[in-house]
């Protein structure tokens, strides 16, 4: 494992981006972050800008327009970036596969580390799929 | 006002341009028009009857595409939808987003996704759909079909 993944993990810093959700997901993600479920206790940080951040979470289907603002910010982050797909909508595209604004899955795009699915997935999804994650990265696969 | 003005005022004071008067229900009427007409019995609904302009929705119905203008009469309770039926091969309408500010964005999206030109409007260019977007294909027709080579439609499976 490489010394800056290894630093990564005491404290991912975590940048959300939604690429025209419903914004369920998204409730979901603060809910994890928020006592509640309280995961910045282990450290994990909601930033304002991509370039401070370690992970990306990405919700929603990602139409024409986003994506080109998904790939400049996958650009702008410092590496390595792990990407996490949050939501039946960014994993496939959910009941938006045949819109007309929809043409690629989020994997397509941009490399993903993590998929969790659910529409939209309780916080204990996301707690989990931030585990795997987490011994992902440290088995170093 | 009460509700039987509302309709007595619109049938006396268009007698030309309304083509039908629907009752649909205590809360709701349906009038359809001619298209030539409509700033005129918009900017009635709306200026004299002190009607809210809600939405305007397009809907493309095989044979021609018509759009509804909502209005509603918050004081009595009605639901106006004036109904104005375009032919296929003539689309286009006056825009009355000079009269209503509240109709510029609506009507930018219906030109975008049905390709009705509105006549006169201020800033007819894209709303929603992306700058490289080809011209003359309209996502909400009936005849779309897929024009980009490089869009994935399967589930990967």
């Amino acid at each position: 494992m490489s010394l800056k993944l290894n630093a990564l993990l005491k404290s991912p810093w975590v940048f959300h981006l939604s690429t025209g959700s419903c914004n369920n997901c998204d409730i979901e993600i603060l809910d994890c972050l928020t006592p509640r479920f309280d995961i910045e206790r282990f450290g994990m940080l909601l930033v304002g800008s991509i370039k401070h951040a370690d992970v990306l979470l990405v919700t929603g289907s990602c139409n024409r327009k986003s994506a080109e603002r998904l790939k400049r910010l996958y650009e702008q982050a410092p590496k390595p970036c792990l990407v996490v797909a949050i939501g039946e909508c960014s994993l496939s595209r959910g009941m938006f596969i045949d819109s007309y604004n929809c043409p690629l899955p989020l994997d397509k795009i941009v490399p993903v580390s993590v998929y969790i699915p659910g529409c939209p997935p309780k916080p204990e999804a996301i707690i989990a799929g931030v585990v795997k994650l987490i011994e992902k990265v440290k088995k170093g696969t | 006002m009460t509700r039987e003005e509302v309709i007595k005022d619109l049938r006396e004071k268009f007698k030309s341009d309304i083509i039908e008067l629907f009752d649909k229900s205590p809360k709701r009427i349906y009038v359809e028009i001619k298209p030539e007409s409509i700033t005129k019995l918009s900017e009635f609904i709306f200026r004299n009857l002190g009607a809210r302009f809600n939405i305007a929705s397009g809907v493309d119905v095989r044979y021609h595409i018509e759009i509804l203008y909502h209005f509603t009469i918050e004081e009595i309770n009605l639901l106006i939808s004036v109904r104005v039926k375009l032919p296929k091969d003539k689309l286009e309408i006056d825009s009355i987003a000079n009269i209503i500010k509240g109709a510029n964005w609506i009507e930018r999206e219906i030109n975008e996704m049905l390709g009705i030109n509105f006549k006169g409007h201020p800033n007819l260019k894209k709303l929603l759909l992306p700058d490289e977007w080809p011209e003359g294909i309209y996502p909400l027709r009936r005849d779309y079909d897929e024009w980009d080579k490089n869009a994935i439609r399967d589930r990967g499976v």
